[in-house]
């Protein structure tokens, strides 16, 4: 596609590439001063650091085609079966999201702002150069997002059925997964065997033991992991290509399996226990973990798309057979997903009261980014559920700007405060 | 190991026993409640229908008076087997089933993959096995006593059921004997019901192959079962609050059974197709979601370990690992 950039497109990429190096490097300078971090973390830090320092290299220099994704909806073992590799766009850049203001109404998802200022201006290498784009359409937002992109890009939209308890859409999507199998096999010149679905299930697979690990990790008593690097490792599968993340989080889980037995956490066991749920949490944009657990809180799990629920969910081989595999791949991938754009909310009420019970959850905070409409419409019903369920909670409603951080602060010390007194009332001690 | 073919490998056994026992004079009895063919000339124990049928067809006036003690003693037999083993006779023991089990392996080692019903289709034939059940019970004591003032039935109509049962071509097949593989023009009715047999039976071969287990949908068999799926010492547990409704356990079972993933707020999850194979329970991901129970016990319990061992091999390490080669089943 033929690009003609002028003068302010320039000045406006060159801003953005700045300020998202001033921003990347103040979160790693600050995470530079913390003590008794995990090593394991260093290969985490270095990919987003890369951000900052070398936008080329986030990507593993790989000559193979590059297939970027939206959403949680695309399963990714399509991709690797394909011989390509799946980079996530999900973008969490309040400069990105300024970029991309321009495209978008006033009240309008700050993820898709951020993608598209990203693929508008290029100062993400990655978000160009990819082959294909492909984008589920399961908000307003990404329906139309494709529209957008396409200027930049080549996009392939997916039809996402909405209430998918039905057997129509069951058929429906299956009929779309296939779709995008021969998009992909048009593209790569590969043709998608049954050999090469067993094998990338199986790579997927053992990134999922691992990211289930480091979930039963996160669960145990001692905070071994802060919930900021959580999200870092999470974030990290977006960029990394699957067997060498999951290389990297079997060391990690390997040191804090280490820290576990030697007694060694990151937060005092004095620090309420904080769950986090509601609209994605991308880098940079790791705002609301860190207020989380700078005013004293640890955030020991999340129900989020862009980390807790990324990996959670696992395809079963039933028959080794092609339609069998990419079935269990289309179910895995709409199922159990609990995004709001589904009608069914009962799915997600069940999973957090599962949480809850499973990390010994103090305090739920939902986060709604503003103009992410799904979550806020299904917050209310949810909230008055877990309340009866008597469960703390705390409603962010905020976008990716760094402005509203003090504010926020506030109110989250006063929630962390709350549930410190919620478990003294009970008799817990510190 | 898989519990599939640890399945595979008892219903082998059974089968063995089952056609060859009575060769070492091993006898279970005729009250077992699965399609252990009458006809097979060196079977280890037979079907309860075809005692049944012809207990049925006694008149009213001998069944409760000269038989009344072995019909009891009969229908106890049955009783006990349905509440120690339940629906495990139909996914452990039975040799139909088997035959079935062996076509889909046979299938899959072609590579041709399967077909699945529509849920309406499968729904439109849920009554065909009571129905089938209730015939099997009418039609003999037809014969015996005459209903609702109609004529007796002739005595062609003996043993309805197993004249239309696959398993009677079939099985005797085992030890050699191809004399029912027959069209009978002796009558009408034996016409009627031979012909009708050969057709079902192509059916079960050609269903069989296409689709799991897709006879057990209409087996009378299942039907009585049925009535020990609450009873029965033997379980199938749903914890509904850790299921994430991923629809594994419905992809994976050979019944379709839609109630296993869809159903949460139920505990007791043997349903009237369920066949206790365990297969819901190891391809699920969730901990404790799903567990088979003996006497309320858990015996087999679902975890995210157990799911992924089971779909165990060494994941590739780089993606250049993945195998070029081409299979003839691709897209």
């Amino acid at each position: 596609m033929i690009q003609i950039q002028t003068d302010r497109d320039q000045k406006l990429t060159r801003r953005l590439k700045l300020h998202l190096a001033m921003s990347v490097r103040e979160i790693f300078d600050a995470i530079a001063l913390e003590q008794n971090r995990p090593v394991a973390m260093r290969p985490f830090d270095a990919l987003f650091m890369n951000f900052a320092e070398a936008p080329d290299d986030i990507l593993p220099a790989k000559p193979v085609k590059k297939v970027g994704l939206y959403c949680m909806t695309v399963p990714e073992e399509i991709v690797y079966a394909a011989g390509a590799l799946p980079v996530r766009l999900c973008a969490g850049s309040a400069d990105a999201a300024e970029a991309g203001e321009a495209l978008f109404p006033d009240v309008s998802c700050p993820m898709v702002k951020s993608a598209a200022g990203f693929t508008r201006t290029g100062a993400l290498p990655f978000y160009r150069q990819c082959d294909l784009v492909v984008i589920p359409a399961t908000c307003d937002w990404k329906v139309k997002l494709g529209d957008i992109l396409s200027r930049h890009v080549p996009v392939l939209m997916l039809n996402v059925p909405k209430h998918k308890t039905t057997e129509t859409a069951r058929l429906f999507w299956y009929d779309e997964i296939r779709r995008l199998c021969r998009a992909l096999e048009k593209l790569t010149q590969t043709r998608i065997t049954r050999a090469r679905l067993r094998a990338s299930i199986s790579l997927i697979h053992a990134a999922q033991a691992e990211f289930r690990r480091f979930q039963d990790l996160r669960a145990d008593d001692l905070c071994l992991i802060s919930g900021r690097d959580a999200a870092e490792v999470a974030n990290a599968w977006f960029y990394m290509d699957a067997a060498s993340w999951t290389g990297h989080v079997r060391r990690l889980n390997e040191e804090l399996h280490k820290r576990k037995q030697s007694g060694l956490g990151v937060i005092p066991k004095s620090a309420p226990r904080v769950l986090l749920t509601g609209s994605p949490v991308i880098f940079p944009n790791w705002k609301i973990p860190s207020l989380i657990e700078n005013s004293g809180g640890a955030l020991v799990c999340d129900e989020l798309c862009s980390s807790g629920r990324l990996l959670w969910d696992m395809a079963c081989v039933d028959e080794p057979l092609f339609d069998d595999m990419l079935d269990a791949l289309a179910d895995r991938s709409l199922m159990p997903c609990t995004c709001p754009v589904f009608t069914d909310a009962n799915d997600r009420r069940v999973k957090l009261l599962r949480m809850i019970r499973d990390y010994r959850v103090e305090g739920v905070v939902h986060h709604v980014l503003k103009g992410c409409h799904p979550y806020d419409m299904e917050l209310r019903p949810l909230e008055a559920e877990l309340a009866a369920a008597g469960v703390s909670q705390l409603k962010i409603e905020t976008d990716y700007s760094p402005e509203d951080t003090e504010p926020l602060r506030t109110r989250i010390e006063a929630f962390i405060e709350t549930l410190k007194g919620r478990r003294l009332k009970s008799g817990g001690s510190f | 190991m898989r519990i599939d073919r640890i399945r595979l490998v008892v219903q082998a056994l059974f089968f063995i026993f089952l056609i060859y026992g009575g060769i070492l004079g091993f006898s279970i009895g005729n009250a077992v409640p699965t399609m252990a063919c009458i006809y097979a000339e060196d079977r280890g124990g037979s079907c309860f229908l075809y005692p049944f049928q012809r207990f049925m067809s006694l008149p009213w006036s001998t069944l409760l008076a000269a038989t009344i003690v072995p019909f009891l003693i009969y229908l106890g037999t049955f009783f006990l087997w349905g509440v120690v083993f339940g629906k495990a006779f139909c996914g452990w023991i039975c040799p139909l089933g088997f035959l079935q089990d062996l076509l889909t392996k046979a299938r899959h080692l072609l590579g041709i993959d399967g077909a699945r019903f529509r849920w309406a289709s499968r729904e439109r034939f849920q009554w065909v096995k009571y129905a089938l059940l209730a015939l099997l019970i009418l039609i003999p004591m037809g014969i015996g006593s005459s209903l609702a003032g109609l004529p007796k039935l002739s005595g062609d109509w003996a043993v309805p059921f197993c004249q239309i049962c696959p398993g009677k071509p079939l099985l005797p097949l085992f030890s050699g004997d191809i004399s029912h593989l027959i069209i009978d023009f002796s009558s009408p009715v034996k016409l009627a019901m031979s012909g009708l047999l050969m057709g079902l039976t192509g059916l079960f071969l050609v269903g069989g192959f296409v689709k799991r287990r897709w006879f057990c949908l209409y087996c009378p068999m299942a039907a009585l079962l049925s009535l020990f799926d609450r009873i029965g010492l033997i379980g199938l547990k749903k914890k509904g609050d850790t299921c994430t409704r991923c629809g594994n356990c419905y992809r994976a079972c050979p019944m379709e059974i839609r109630e296993i993933a869809d159903i949460r707020d139920r505990k007791h999850m043997v349903t009237q197709d369920c066949m206790l194979c365990m297969r819901c329970i190891e391809v699920c991901p969730e901990n404790k979601a799903l567990s088979a129970t003996f006497l309320g016990f858990p015996v087999f319990t679902a975890s995210a370990d157990g799911f992924l061992k089971r779909h165990g091999g060494q994941p590739p390490l780089t993606q250049e690992d993945l195998p070029h080669d081409t299979d003839s089943n691709g897209s």
